[in-house]
């Protein structure tokens, strides 16, 4: 079949969707990669400069973040994935009290992030009632340091409750599309519950579990609300950092730096999700 | 010894009847066929065979083991689904090897096998492609490659051509029980299409409601049907009720609505006098009235309808409907009024 001409109509229709992304979206992009160059600056100067980059390349705060950042990013979408998966399997057959149940775990979708950030906060502080039960449980001597703690795990535990139902629709939906008579052949053919699990469901949801990966490092990876609240001291997050740096040191142009280091590790990310995605396929 | 054999097996879908109390038993390498319209509880008993369904009473024994505790994953059966339900992300090489790959069999041990059931089926070539990228029969066939290479106790076939083309469908069967009988195994197929059932099958179940209404070979279920179910399901048929009115050894006379008739029967089905039986001949029974032949019949032509080999006629007999199958070759016009005879062992007597 011949593919359909688009007409002047078509493009114009596009025009509202399509043209607000290009022209705010892409120029924003791009002021800020011409800034990180020390262009068309927010202050007025319009220099060309590598000055930005190295500082930025350079300072040890700012490696910090994004290893902090990076680190962040691949275990709350890792962490947040192997937490869905079984519970996104259980729901796969439905069941007497599942509605109810997948009610009550698509909650945190509604909440904001700095609100879940702080909702955890009461479960996870130093006093907090986690410590307080396994005080009174026998089971520690002191409280755990489990909030604004120096590796993140508070961060973590944040994104993951935070992110759950989110990954939770994608993963369901990935599941959803698996015919039962390709779970029963596979049983037929002598196949255990593992051989299911890790031959058949986690191969067929991996287009879902890719996505649902890559929207969850990229939101783990920028986020600045809860990083602020349950996140170490030192280092910040990419986000703040770029917070700190435009309006505390009023270095405009090295932020524009670290969000330009922010959109490239993004698109790195999907460029080589595109790819494991095509593998998956086996189309490479 | 029976290789299958169901006893009592009842099951139960909420409100529905699925299976009632039903008994089978299956010979080794014997290639029995699950006949009966949508619902009847067919695929029921396949699946309570492999395993995927528990039955709420009876037992199913695979030789003298009863399997009703063996999760479908021990019984060492093998199903071809309606869907196919191949691997999709799977090359059809892998898709053959799951089930051996399961048995924990060698590389080399899958390789020789393998390559000897893609032979068999005509599948070299094809290895390396994904089911997507297959023809309806192709994946049929690799659903077939699958399921025979773990050389499995039973094979199972849930409906495996109602997806194909009229043409492919009759070349499959034929590939499928050329297949089987190479190979000797015990065979449960499922269907709903007659002209499968009785090309394919050692013997045939044919069921309605959950129940067994007639068992047999293909044979005796098409020319001795038992109930106008069986009659009805199975080819065409016309079915009337009369009286016996004398009886002389094996010939009854019936008064039909149409008239009287001659029936030669076994006298195991046949009532005593003055009793009303039902009865069933074939289309096909019916040929052109010549002198002297028996159970004349004549009636005005409704509709002709030429069918090539054949003309399928509907007759009008004294306000009775009639189909005739003949392969008369002038030209039948409706509005004709013609005469048939029907032979009197053309007769089957319906006991419901």
């Amino acid at each position: 079949m011949k593919e359909k001409k688009i007409s002047p109509i078509d493009l114009l229709m596009l025009f509202p969707g399509v043209g607000f992304i290009l022209l705010f979206i892409g120029s924003s992009i791009f002021l800020t990669l011409v800034q990180s160059f020390g262009l068309f600056s927010i202050t007025g100067k319009s220099v060309f400069t590598l000055e930005n980059w190295k500082a930025i390349l350079q300072a040890r705060e700012s490696m910090d973040s994004l290893f902090f950042s990076l680190k962040m990013g691949l275990l709350s979408s890792v962490g947040t994935v192997v937490v869905a998966f079984p519970i996104a399997l259980f729901f796969r057959k439905g069941g007497t009290g599942k509605g109810i149940l997948g009610s009550i775990i698509k909650m945190p979708l509604f909440i904001p992030a700095l609100v879940a950030a702080f909702l955890i906060l009461n479960l996870i502080s130093y006093s907090g009632l986690v410590n307080t039960v396994l005080m009174r449980l026998n089971l520690i001597n002191e409280p755990l340091r489990m909030l604004n703690d120096k590796f993140g795990w508070g961060v973590v535990f944040i994104q993951i409750w935070k992110n759950l139902p989110f990954v939770l629709l994608i993963v369901m939906a990935a599941l959803a599309s698996i015919r039962d008579d390709t779970i029963d052949a596979a049983k037929n053919l002598g196949a255990g519950y593992w051989s299911i699990l890790f031959r058949i469901f986690v191969p067929l949801a991996m287009p879902g579990i890719l996505v649902s990966m890559i929207l969850m490092f990229i939101k783990a990876f920028g986020d600045f609300p809860i990083v602020s609240v349950a996140g170490p001291i030192y280092p910040a997050s990419m986000a703040a950092r770029m917070h700190i740096m435009a309006t505390i040191y009023q270095e405009w142009d090295q932020a524009a730096v670290l969000g330009v280091i922010i959109i490239v590790t993004a698109f790195i990310v999907i460029w080589a999700y595109s790819r494991f995605a095509e593998l998956a396929k086996g189309e490479v | 010894m029976s290789n299958l054999k169901i006893t009592n097996l009842t099951k139960r879908f909420s409100e529905v009847l699925a299976v009632d109390n039903l008994n089978l038993e299956v010979a080794d390498g014997e290639f029995v066929t699950l006949l009966g319209p949508s619902g009847c509880g067919k695929t029921t008993i396949l699946r309570t065979i492999a395993g995927f369904c528990n039955p709420d009473r009876g037992e199913i024994f695979f030789g003298d083991k009863i399997m009703n505790n063996i999760p479908p994953n021990k019984r060492n059966t093998a199903m071809c689904f309606q869907s196919y339900a191949l691997f999709p992300h799977m090359s059809v090489w892998d898709n053959i090897s799951f089930g051996l790959k399961m048995q924990k069999i060698s590389r080399q041990g899958q390789k020789k096998k393998i390559s000897q059931v893609m032979e068999m089926l005509g599948l070299e070539g094809l290895e390396k492609r994904k089911p997507g990228q297959l023809s309806g029969g192709q994946q049929q066939r690799v659903a077939l490659a699958r399921a025979i290479v773990t050389e499995p106790k039973i094979l199972l076939f849930d409906e495996p051509l109602s997806n194909l083309d009229a043409k492919l469908r009759v070349q499959v069967r034929i590939e499928i029980r050329d297949m089987q009988k190479r190979l000797g195994i015990t065979t449960i197929y499922v269907t709903h299409d007659q002209d499968e059932a009785l090309a394919i099958s050692d013997r045939i179940v044919v069921m309605e409601r959950g129940h067994i209404e007639q068992l047999g070979d293909p044979y005796n279920i098409y020319r001795n049907p038992e109930t106008s179910f069986v009659a009805g399901f199975i080819g065409l048929a016309n079915i009337y009720e009369g009286t016996v009115v004398a009886r002389d050894g094996s010939r009854y006379t019936v008064e039909a609505p149409f008239g009287k008739v001659v029936i030669v029967s076994d006298g195991r089905k046949i009532p005593e006098a003055s009793k009303t039986v039902k009865f069933v001949w074939r289309p096909e029974d019916m040929k052109i009235y010549i002198q002297g032949a028996p159970n004349r019949v004549k009636g005005k032509i409704l509709q002709a309808v030429f069918m090539g080999n054949i003309t399928d006629i509907f007759i009008d007999v004294q306000g009775n409907k009639m189909r005739a199958q003949i392969d008369e070759s002038r030209k039948l016009i409706a509005g004709d009024v013609i005469e048939f005879s029907i032979p009197e062992d053309a007769f089957s007597i319906l006991r419901g």
